[in-house]
């Protein structure tokens, strides 16, 4: 499959703490490339303060970044569709993936 | 053809033999590249791409079926995985340069895979995701046939060397007729997971096994523990079984005591054929089967939804849950069980719940409160595992008060479970009394009490023997727990393999059991022997049994019987 890139353009990014409980592993980290697989940007993620930055259409390098719960991450887009992948790819990261139980004690 | 091996589920199966060989996966030699035409081996690896998708998407679609959407997420991340571009990058530039499909798949996802297991536990299992796909890819590129456990046609003998739980939790018991291993013991989790199923199966067949060939007619009979090949009129008919017709409502000895005769379930697909057997209600839902083999641990919800099934499965039946029985034998990685030189004597059961892991005993409580309050759950009781302190009850009780609060004060819906007590340990049968005085009922579990009464290693065959409950010393620690329930106006149960013995049903009642729970597939043969049975003569009988100083003399009191 040939995917045709955009014209190159600025790229934006986005810092994200990672929310859900299993980080960027199992079911997150698959909607992560998923959902990063329908824009056209061309979009990297990576540790917030490293430079491990891959890209995101790798599922292989996405869960190797072995990213947990609680870590920043900066997301970056370059491309037409840039900010709506940003959104999308922050919210997914920032919604818990469980109903989480209150501890009461 | 005779072949002999462990009887494990003791039903017999006539069927079609099918091989089921996941890991027979060797790679021919390496030709040199120049004798390589890269342009098939490309389109050669796209072919294997296509049918390894296609399985994938089945598998998550059964999955999500049968288990859940959760857990068929794992799936997703599969076909992710699949057509991940840095492996199929790699993959295709291997096969440009004139290597073959076959070896360009293996050499790089065996450096994928390297590189997940050399990280952390949670990593280490990707590594098992990739394998996973890596075989697939390689079955389908050495054009090894291969045997979708879950989609098995019907009247299917199913052989193996061996079966993993997870193999096993797939069957389907209406095509798999039977199964004979030739690795496996009879308590090994595979074996009880085909018990819990009623499917026929003949365990550590050895060797001999693999001189069956791929489609031959095969008779597995699980009491003899035989597999036939070819069997004669003669030897069909002969099968064993324990099948006895099946019982719906609950029985009554011959002079009229109801002996309430219930399944252990180990996970939902053992549902059905509880109910199919005749089985009243459960007297032992293992909860931890909703921990096992996945990332996380189940919410609230999940448990909720997974207890008020079974619930629904049994309306006018009693459901007895037990709470998270883990550590032991049973790892759950997500949780970081610390490693333990005696796992059985460490941190495990009701321990944890009120130690290390009380969040998750707090979330499955509230589960249960409110499963409670549900439409069928009036029969509802709720359980501790590995019991040895008059304090760890005490604590269990005010923390199953505490949670009850708490949804009260929410304006959650919830009522209170029956609450009662596992007794496997000599401890809780020493205390039996006094934990009967705080509790609705005590439940024997006969596994764990005979391998902490006979200080035995139960996965150890050089003391099997030991492994008995019919030693006096576990049999009169059953005595002693009986008599402080009756004392004490709370019922007393008896879940574990003794349960499930015909030959012991008699004893058992003698003995003065309420319920017993066991594997759905022996519940219509130990209800047919509870019809049998008379009170009076039961008495005697463990009387007798109760008498003896050796284990010898047990036997043959029951010789005689």
């Amino acid at each position: 499959m040939v995917i045709a890139h955009p014209p190159k353009q600025e790229a934006m990014e986005r810092i994200v703490k990672v929310v859900p409980d299993a980080g960027l592993h199992a079911r997150p980290a698959s909607q992560f490339v998923q959902t990063a697989n329908r824009f056209d940007s061309e979009i990297t993620v990576g540790r917030a303060d490293g430079d491990d930055a891959v890209g995101a259409n790798s599922m292989l390098a996405v869960t190797g970044l072995n990213i947990e719960h609680g870590e920043s991450v900066r997301i970056t887009a370059e491309g037409d569709d840039a900010e709506a992948a940003l959104d999308e790819l922050e919210a997914l990261l920032t919604t818990p993936v469980e109903d989480e139980e209150e501890d009461s004690e | 053809m005779k072949r002999s091996g462990i009887g494990s589920t003791p039903l017999s199966g006539v069927g079609t033999a099918r091989w089921y060989r996941p890991s027979d996966l060797t790679l021919p030699e390496q030709p040199d590249p120049s004798a390589v035409d890269s342009d098939a081996e490309q389109a050669r690896f796209e072919d294997a791409q296509a049918t390894a998708r296609q399985q994938i998407e089945q598998a998550r679609q059964q999955a999500a079926e049968r288990v859940g959407e959760d857990e068929a997420a794992v799936f997703e991340a599969h076909l992710q995985f699949l057509d991940d571009p840095q492996l199929v990058d790699d993959i295709e530039s291997a096969i440009g340069e004139g290597t073959p499909a076959e070896h360009a798949v293996d050499d790089r996802f065996g450096e994928a895979i390297a590189q997940f297991e050399g990280m952390d536990g949670r990593m280490a299992e990707r590594a098992d995701d990739l394998r996973d796909i890596r075989d697939r890819l390689l079955r389908s590129l050495l054009a090894v046939e291969t045997v979708d456990l879950s989609a098995l046609p019907a009247g299917t003998i199913l052989l193996a060397e061996r079966l993993t739980p997870s193999d096993t939790a797939e069957l389907d018991p209406d095509s798999v007729a039977g199964i004979a291993t030739v690795t496996g013991g009879r308590t090994s989790h595979a074996a009880i997971i085909a018990r819990s199923l009623a499917i026929p199966a003949v365990v550590g067949v050895g060797e001999e096994l693999t001189e069956i060939e791929e489609g031959a007619d095969v008779l597995v009979d699980g009491e003899a523990g035989t597999v036939v090949v070819d069997p004669d009129e003669d030897e069909r008919a002969a099968a064993g079984g324990v099948d006895a017709p099946v019982v719906e409502e609950t029985v009554s000895t011959a002079d009229g005591v109801e002996i309430e005769v219930a399944a252990n379930i180990g996970g939902e697909a053992e549902l059905d054929p509880a109910v199919a057997r005749g089985a009243d209600g459960i007297g032992l839902f293992r909860s931890e089967f909703l921990f096992l083999d996945r990332e996380s641990p189940p919410d609230e919800a999940e448990q909720y939804d997974a207890i008020t099934t079974a619930l629904a499965a049994f309306p006018d039946d009693r459901v007895v849950v037990r709470t998270l029985d883990i550590g032991g034998d049973k790892a759950v990685p997500y949780l970081d069980l610390p490693e333990e030189t005696n796992p059985f004597l460490g941190q495990r059961g009701i321990r944890l719940s009120l130690g290390a892991h009380s969040d998750l005993f707090e979330t499955q409580l509230r589960a249960l409160l409110r499963a409670a309050a549900s439409e069928h759950g009036d029969d509802l009781a709720v359980m501790f595992p590995m019991a040895t302190q008059i304090e760890e009850v005490a604590a269990a009780i005010e923390r199953v008060e505490s949670v009850a609060a708490d949804l009260d004060g929410e304006g959650v819906d919830y009522a209170m479970p029956e609450l009662g007590v596992m007794i496997e340990t000599p401890a809780a049968a020493f205390l039996a009394d006094s934990l009967a005085e705080r509790l609705d009922f005590l439940s024997i579990g006969t596994n764990d009490l005979t391998q902490y009464v006979m200080a035995v290693d139960r996965e150890n065959d050089a003391v099997a023997d030991y492994h008995d409950p019919l030693h006096p010393a576990v049999l009169r620690a059953i005595d002693r727990t009986v008599s402080a329930a009756d004392g004490n106006d709370a019922w007393v149960g008896m879940c574990g393999e003794m349960a499930g013995d015909p030959d012991l049903t008699a004893l058992l009642v003698g003995l003065g059991l309420d319920e017993l729970s066991m594997s759905a597939v022996t519940v219509p043969a130990v209800k047919q022997q509870v019809q049998e049975t008379a009170t009076s003569a039961a008495r005697d009988l463990a009387d007798d049994a109760l008498a003896c100083e050796t284990r010898a003399e047990v036997l043959d009191v029951l010789d005689e019987s």
